[in-house]
């Protein structure tokens, strides 16, 4: 019935201006040809050069110090700043313009539901940017591991994410020791941490409570010593990025979840994370977690059911698993059910006001604003995705004070056009006291904070 | 006319007249409002407990941590029993010996796995059954029918559950134009929990003067401070709610939980200042999900574990103590050959502080929380 607006607005990100009229009659298929890898457009900022830079920082950083020791008496350091600042305002620079990019193509992308899975696996692997290596690295995790396998078998999506150097980093297995290692055995205050492991299994894979043990946290982490990222100074190596280092790998064969992987290095782990990304517990997870993020806080079982079906019968091919949720009458029930998040309210605020979130506040400094800035979940399980995360009085009154201002920054844009987007979503009763506002700039804040624009 | 004017003249006549439910709400006679404030302060991402209150006499504390423990004994601050509270808890301290702090050691919830999140969930719904949409807290306000506010965007698990919790967060926006809120008020009658939200976040703003906070990412002290402020000005609110992250210490534990304690030290005080005379007759409380492993890891930092410890404070507090059995440190002694040993149940703390100070009587305790006895400790003045 409204099945052209609900792929739009729940599947995606919302309509840009006239796209509601001119989609394809069949809004399903439009949907399922978005199932293939995300390109983006501009490269800002590799992984690689982020290693560089902040081999680069680390070097600076001891210069500073030197300097500082040895010039402390003739006060020769009036001269102002530090080399390692320098390093340090390009980095985060540097990071802020791709997080920038990545979200202007996001927003102005036609294929919104493509990038609404980047977004929702980008968050399923969240890393936080909660210091200057992980600054540097956090928003090339999405573009470098995420977009590629965005739709593949999920297994090459997790391989990717785990041997990336920003979740490598993150989740602190860059220093993780096999303790019968040839290093661990030299220095033994060197050693496991488990941290990588149990986020694996807890989130990215089976889920909470799914059954493993902490013995099995301990030996997935034991499988993974050695999984590390290069140091251009340090690394005799040409290569930048994730390397296996045999002398950090903890010898042996691993036992996990009631199965046996002998000791052959670098696919050892790479073995059980093929096994877990198949496993059913994961398919259970991960289904879930898509059907709420995309349909509702609640989903229907049924619908959770066959696309865990799919899941187990593809092995997990994200594709198939997508097309059942597609495919499902559950996903396309009228009523409006799921409260936007503060990125997906910004996001299709600026799609159906023809803005490409540039504007000051931008779109990266407005998520800081409304407690949603990119690479700041805080913690590996990322931010929530359901409604009580997000509809305190408190989340709306900030709401309404960004579309306030928001609304004044709009030059010329049509109400109607505007309007349009949410095409027969709109209420009457909204409708009513939009056309009644004191002015169109009003108009606007008002269809902008409307519930049926909150939600979706 | 900008909306703090609205909400100072015109908010209530303009509710009054357009919403008689939403206003029969906000009318609703609280009990007589309750002096005794409560401020629940959680900790997310697991504080090592052994690293705040350091148990310095025990024989194998240096076996598991010695490099965690070298760095900061020399400057740790006497408490009773032999523990040494870290170095940069300097108000807490001083709290200690007015006997307005005391920590309870190897204290933990029900909860045995070492999920973070699950974690937070189960500590903070306090129930035997994770249920996100209820929290302890929000249950003991319905009992006292009072009302109380959380420090966040949005309301946390601990307070979810009844229709008396706010939220309240600093904005760095300029407010928008008062018709605005009107039409939006009209707009979301049809939708009720708009609607309330609305209201809800309007009366709270337009309970306080309090200057806009200046940063968009307010750090714990400022948060600390506006909490404070709140609840010293509402007298309808009787409990806050505030949290703080950067716990989850598995590398470089030294130097962060120095600056962590720093922060969560330099809150509690700026909270202490901001409550002035209320803190006589405040209670808070300082928790986290779980502790910490026993012994360091192969990262200069820990990983999850199980016991940590409580923090209480506040003018209302018959501290100066350490309470909560020591279990050891002893090999044999740990939890999962791992952990430090829970010795009691956080419920059983909470439920005491709600039933001395906040009066709940024995059936009004076990609807809070079900499987937690309360305490033969005499924990106030």
């Amino acid at each position: 019935m409204y099945n052209t607006e609900i792929a739009l607005n729940r599947f995606g990100y919302g309509a840009l201006q006239n796209q509601l009229n001119t989609l394809q009659s069949d809004p399903k298929k439009w949907l399922l040809n978005q199932l293939k890898p995300m390109q983006f457009t501009q490269v800002e900022w590799t992984s690689i050069q982020a290693i560089h830079t902040l081999a680069e920082f680390q070097l600076a950083k001891e210069a500073d110090k030197k300097n500082a020791a040895s010039q402390a008496d003739n006060n020769a350091m009036q001269a102002g700043e530090l080399s390692s600042d320098k390093i340090r305002k390009k980095i985060n620079q540097a990071a802020k313009q791709t997080t920038l990019a990545s979200l202007q193509q996001i927003i102005t992308q036609p294929e919104s539901f493509q990038s609404r899975l980047l977004d929702f696996f980008s968050n399923h692997f969240s890393v936080s940017a909660n210091n200057i290596i992980t600054k540097a690295l956090a928003p090339t995790l999405e573009r470098e591991a995420i977009a590629p396998n965005l739709v593949g078998q999920f297994s090459d999506l997790l391989l990717a994410v785990i041997m990336h150097p920003a979740m490598l980093v993150y989740l602190n297995n860059e220093k993780s020791i096999g303790p019968d290692s040839k290093v661990g055995k030299k220095r033994s205050e060197k050693g496991l941490n488990e941290n990588l492991a149990r986020e694996i299994l807890e989130l990215h894979t089976l889920g909470v409570n799914a059954g493993y043990s902490q013995q099995d946290v301990r030996e997935l982490a034991m499988a993974i010593t050695g999984w590390t990222v290069t140091h251009p100074y340090k690394d005799k190596t040409e290569h930048i990025g994730f390397i296996y280092k045999d002398q950090h790998h903890q010898p042996g064969a691993r036992f996990i979840l009631g199965k046996s992987y002998p000791q052959v290095k670098l696919e050892q782990g790479k073995q059980i994370l093929i096994d877990l990304a198949e496993h059913p517990a994961t398919a259970k997870h991960i289904s879930f977690k898509l059907a709420r993020h995309f349909i509702a806080d609640e989903p229907d079982p049924a619908l959770v059911s066959a696309m865990s079906q799919s899941w187990i019968q593809s092995k997990g091919n994200l594709a198939f698993v997508l097309t059942a949720m597609i495919e499902h009458p559950a996903s396309w029930q009228p009523k409006l059910q799921k409260l936007k998040t503060p990125r997906d309210f910004v996001i299709s605020a600026c799609r159906a006001c023809n803005q490409t979130g540039t504007q000051k506040p931008d779109s990266f400094e407005t998520l800081k604003i409304l407690g949603q800035m990119p690479f700041s979940a805080g913690s590996p399980a990322g931010f929530g995705d359901t409604a009580a995360f997000w509809n305190g009085s408190e989340a709306l009154l900030a709401k309404i004070e960004w579309a306030d201002r928001f609304s004044r920054l709009l030059k010329n844009e049509s109400l109607e056009l505007i309007k349009q987007t949410l095409g027969r979503q709109l209420s009457a009763n909204s409708e009513k006291l939009i056309n009644q506002a004191e002015s169109k700039q009003q108009a606007i804040a008002l269809f902008l904070m409307s519930p049926e624009f909150q939600l979706r | 006319m900008k909306r703090r004017n609205f909400l100072k003249t015109g908010c209530a006549a303009w509710v009054l007249s357009q919403q008689p439910y939403a206003l029969a709400k906000v009318l609703e006679p609280v009990n007589a409002p309750n002096h005794k404030k409560l401020v629940w302060v959680v900790l997310r991402g697991a504080m090592d407990s052994l690293h705040a209150v350091v148990p310095v006499f025990d024989p194998y504390l240096n076996q598991h941590r010695a490099s965690l423990v070298t760095p900061i004994a020399e400057n740790l601050l006497p408490l009773e029993r032999g523990f040494g509270l870290h170095p940069a808890l300097k108000y807490l301290h001083n709290w200690y010996q007015q006997k307005q702090m005391m920590p309870v050691v190897a204290v933990a919830s029900g909860y045995r796995q070492r999920s973070h999140f699950d974690a937070q969930d189960y500590l903070e719904s306090g129930l035997p059954q994770i249920d996100q949409d209820n929290g302890w807290l929000g249950r003991a306000m319905q009992q006292k029918n009072q009302q109380g506010i959380a420090i966040a965007r949005s309301v946390p698990v601990s307070m979810r559950g009844n229709q008396l919790s706010n939220t309240w967060f600093p904005s760095n926006l300029p407010d928008a134009e008062e018709d605005l809120y009107r039409a939006l008020m009209q707009m979301y009658q049809p939708y009720p929990e708009f609607a309330e939200r609305l209201n809800q976040g309007m009366m709270t703003r337009g309970s306080v003067e309090m200057d806009k906070a200046k940063t968009r990412n307010p750090k714990f002290e400022l948060l600390a401070k506006n909490c404070g402020e709140l609840l010293a000005h509402s007298v309808n609110t009787s409990c806050a709610m505030l949290e703080m992250g950067g716990w989850d210490t598995h590398n470089g534990q030294i130097w962060r939980l120095d600056k962590q304690f720093s922060q969560l030290d330099a809150g509690l005080n700026q909270l202490k200042l901001a409550l002035a005379e209320k803190w006589r007759d405040t209670i808070v409380i300082v928790a986290t999900e779980f502790g910490r492993t026993v012994k360091v890891n192969g990262t200069d930092g820990t990983d999850h574990g199980t016991a940590s410890a409580l923090f209480l404070a506040g003018g209302a507090l018959n501290g100066g103590k350490v309470l909560g059995d020591w279990p050891g440190l002893a090999p044999e002694n740990l939890y999962q050959n791992r952990d430090l040993k829970p010795t009691s149940a956080i419920n059983s703390w909470l439920a005491t502080v709600l039933h001395q100070h906040w009066q709940l009587n024995t059936q009004q305790v076990r609807a809070v929380f079900p499987d937690a006895t309360i305490r033969s400790e005499q924990l106030l003045l």
